[in-house]
């Protein structure tokens, strides 16, 4: 045992010296921090030259082009400019009025190819034509049903070109324009249909205004005082980023406490390293070392995340979405991962001869780590299905599933996180055992590396 | 005391048979030389005695113990492929291997031994700074800070400068005056004879010599005569009685059949040239070397 913790101690000390583990103690951050920034500082890099539409009103008396040119120069004074700095944030949007061509087919065709050209000759961005009828309305509505997720990706039927808004242009992705003619010639549209129907503008703005809906968990007894207690908020958004977040963490330490220990081992061979240490130690008591020095190294970046998590939980007053609990668990699944797929690493690096070898060895394990990261949004909306029970409690996927089930309220059955860790350790245990017998063979082994089919011959017949 | 015993050990790699019954009985406190040609199967006896390899079959003994992990604090063992970790300090990665050989205090072993072989202002720089000979001298004192009882040593001299080289022999008869057993593998064949008090020699698996510097060198007889003669152009191998001529320029190293009559060969030299040296001499551990492990010999036991 004092030679197992000799030999942690120097792969901790060297770990956590190294130039990359800082990179990876300040990776998370980074990036997270990074993506905010880049976002703030983006936020002011638009495109503000002006933008000019044509706008062909054909409704009778063109009143929507009115409403929409009073509409964009009441934003052009006031929204597109940051009312701190002074600064122009967002385009103008120039209108043009264009007047409409007869409405036979062929001059609607004609008026359309002409404004078009116009586009094409940068002379306008884009140009937005109003059917004639949409200011009518049907007294019943025909079968209209709300799209759920399957029909999302079909386009509805399209109602007739008379009832329509139409908007043209060559960058479809530019779409600040047509969101707000949108909302705009809506209201309009409203507002004059209230207005043919006999209400007052002011009336439809109290029918229109929504309903809240407020997303509660479940009410309970306060055992002391036999009150019923309302329910907690609940906020949707931290209970999804809460186990996502934690499984991105236990994910992230999985990579960053395992890759090491491959490249280490490699090292040890390429140097010539190997052979010296095995006349002190076991080859199992230096695999041993390797392992214990290297959850240390994750349980140093671990207290420095989660100390930060915590930290900014309590200081921004979303700490109870984290369940106390849930971090002992996910101490303890972090361990047993590092040993699980540090060992896998480990015994990848004792028959690989060079880096470049352990490449091919190396996917089916990435494989097994990353598994989670493919179901995890449905194993989180749905922690209790049939699908989320089996996948967590495959020992690979336990560490980040069960972890991330467990975090989800109101949490899952306590056998099952049991059960998961039972599963974990045997895999953990028959991974050790395994790598364990092809260090032995592998570490002294140079020249070329070993194929699948010797590294099971060793694992049985060492 | 024997300091390792082995017993009719057998190793095999695959169908290659590396080392094939050996028995060998290493007295404790001597310097016993290794030698043989490249891949005759001293790394694998050097790696059987510290267990990282196993034998197929026999019994090996180290400082009576049967299994070497009750010993292995003791043992010290430098093998031919060597490496240190270069991204520590000369100073931690000796305080490393202490360590791990159990020697908590071992500062002032690491001082002596950094002052002794001259490295003394290295002793807080990294490894990556070193040369090669200097890394090999650190390697050395990694190998035997913990003040093992005995020493192992896989081609100790190999890549070194004269200097250096005399340097780690002056270390390693050090050890030997402090009491420790010291077995080293080499193909120095000067650096065996001058500093082993045994030698054994393996060829293709099996032991082929076994004993003092004398005691082969007697098996040997004294069949060679070393002659310098002036203004002989002649090659000397058609002189009667001469097997063999070892030519090194300046003199030459005639070997003699056996019960040959020496006065008839200085006769017959005489009348070549002026002969300026005559000496009968053993044969050297380089000459028996290469009679045993030279092209076209069959291997047999000799000792």
């Amino acid at each position: 045992m004092r030679k197992i913790l000799v030999i942690a101690a120097r792969e901790y000390v060297a770990a956590v010296r190294t130039k990359s583990f800082l990179i990876s103690l300040l990776i998370l951050p980074l990036m997270m921090g990074g993506s905010i920034l880049v976002q703030l500082l983006l936020k002011d890099q638009v495109d503000t030259t002006e933008k000019r539409f044509a706008i062909v009103d054909r409704t009778p008396g063109q009143k929507l082009y009115g409403v929409l040119d009073a509409a964009g120069r009441e934003r052009n004074e006031k929204t597109i400019t940051d009312p701190k700095t002074g600064k122009q944030i967002k385009p103008v949007f120039a209108i043009e009025h264009v007047e409409p061509s007869p409405a036979s087919a062929k001059d609607i065709e004609q008026q359309r190819f002409e404004l078009s050209e116009r586009v094409r000759r940068k002379e306008i961005f884009g140009f937005l034509e109003i059917g004639p009828n949409v200011l009518e309305y049907a007294e019943t509505l025909a079968n209209s049903k709300t799209p759920d997720a399957q029909d999302m990706l079909e386009l509805p039927p399209l109602p007739p070109s008379e009832k329509v808004i139409r908007y043209q242009s060559e960058s479809p992705t530019f779409d600040a324009f047509n969101h707000w003619a949108d909302g705009v010639l809506n209201a309009a549209v409203a507002e004059s249909r209230a207005t043919n129907a006999g209400l007052s503008p002011g009336k439809l703005k109290q029918i229109r205004e929504p309903v809240a809906l407020v997303t509660k968990g479940l009410s309970k007894r306060n055992p002391q005082t036999g009150e019923i207690e309302d329910a907690p908020n609940q906020n949707e958004i931290a209970s999804i980023a809460v186990p996502g977040g934690l499984m991105m963490l236990m994910f992230m330490l999985i990579l960053v406490g395992s890759t090491p220990l491959m490249q280490g081992v490699v090292e040890e061979k390429m140097q010539r390293i190997a052979e010296v240490l095995l006349g002190s130690v076991r080859p199992f008591q230096m695999m041993m070392g390797k392992l214990i020095g290297m959850v240390a190294v994750s349980f140093t970046l671990s207290a420095v995340y989660l100390g930060a998590v915590f930290w900014s939980a309590h200081r921004y007053g979303f700490a109870q979405y984290i369940p106390a609990d849930v971090l002992l668990w996910f101490l303890l699944y972090q361990m047993l991962a590092v040993l699980m797929f540090g060992s896998l690493f480990i015994a990848i690096g004792a028959a690989c001869t060079d880096m470049r070898e352990t490449q091919s060895m190396l996917w089916p394990v990435m494989l097994l780590i990353a598994l989670p990261m493919f179901v995890w949004l449905n194993v989180i909306r749905e922690p209790t299905s049939t699908f989320a029970t089996c996948l967590s409690l495959f020992p690979f996927a336990t560490p980040t599933l069960m972890l991330a089930r467990q975090a989800v309220p109101p949490g899952i059955p306590w056998w099952q996180p049991v059960v998961g860790v039972v599963g974990v350790l045997l895999t953990t245990f028959l991974c050790v055992y395994a790598a364990g017998r092809i260090f032995r063979v592998g570490i002294l082994m140079q020249g070329k590396g070993a194929q699948v089919g010797e590294l099971i011959r060793w694992v049985f017949r060492g | 005391m024997k300091a390792v015993v082995l017993h009719e050990v057998t190793k095999s790699f695959g169908s290659h048979i590396a080392v094939n019954r050996l028995s060998l009985e290493v007295p404790a406190g001597t310097v016993y030389g290794f030698i043989g040609p490249n891949g005759s199967g001293k790394t694998t006896t050097l790696r059987m005695i510290m267990r990282i390899l196993h034998p197929d079959s026999g019994d090996i003994r180290v400082l009576d113990q049967q299994s070497l992990d009750a010993a292995s604090d003791r043992v010290g063992y430098l093998p031919e492929e060597r490496g240190l970790y270069k991204q520590m300090k000369v100073r931690e990665i000796l305080r490393f291997y202490a360590e791990l050989k159990g020697c908590r205090d071992s500062k002032a072993s690491i001082d002596s031994w950094l002052e002794r072989l001259g490295l003394a202002e290295w002793a807080n720089k990294k490894v990556q700074a070193l040369s090669k000979g200097m890394s090999q001298k650190v390697q050395f004192i990694a190998t035997v800070v913990a003040r093992p009882e005995l020493v192992l040593l896989d081609e100790p001299f190999s890549g070194l400068d004269p200097v250096n080289a005399e340097v780690l022999r002056e270390a390693v008869l050090d050890l030997k005056r402090d009491g420790a057993t010291v077995i080293f593998s080499t193909h120095d064949m000067g650096v065996a004879e001058k500093m082993c008090d045994f030698i054994f020699m393996i060829c293709k698996g099996q032991k082929v010599l076994d004993g003092t510097l004398k005691s082969i060198q007697d098996t040997y007889g004294s069949d060679t005569v070393r002659v310098h003669l002036d203004g002989n152009t002649e090659p000397l191998d058609d002189i009667p009685d001469v097997v063999k001529v070892a030519d090194f320029g300046n003199w030459q190293e005639l070997r003699l059949e056996r019960g040959a009559d020496t006065q008839r060969l200085l006769a017959a030299l005489m009348a070549r040239g002026k002969v300026r040296h005559f000496e009968l001499a053993h044969p050297s551990l380089h000459d028996i070397f290469v009679r045993i492990a030279g092209p076209g010999v069959e291997v047999n036991q000799h000792a």
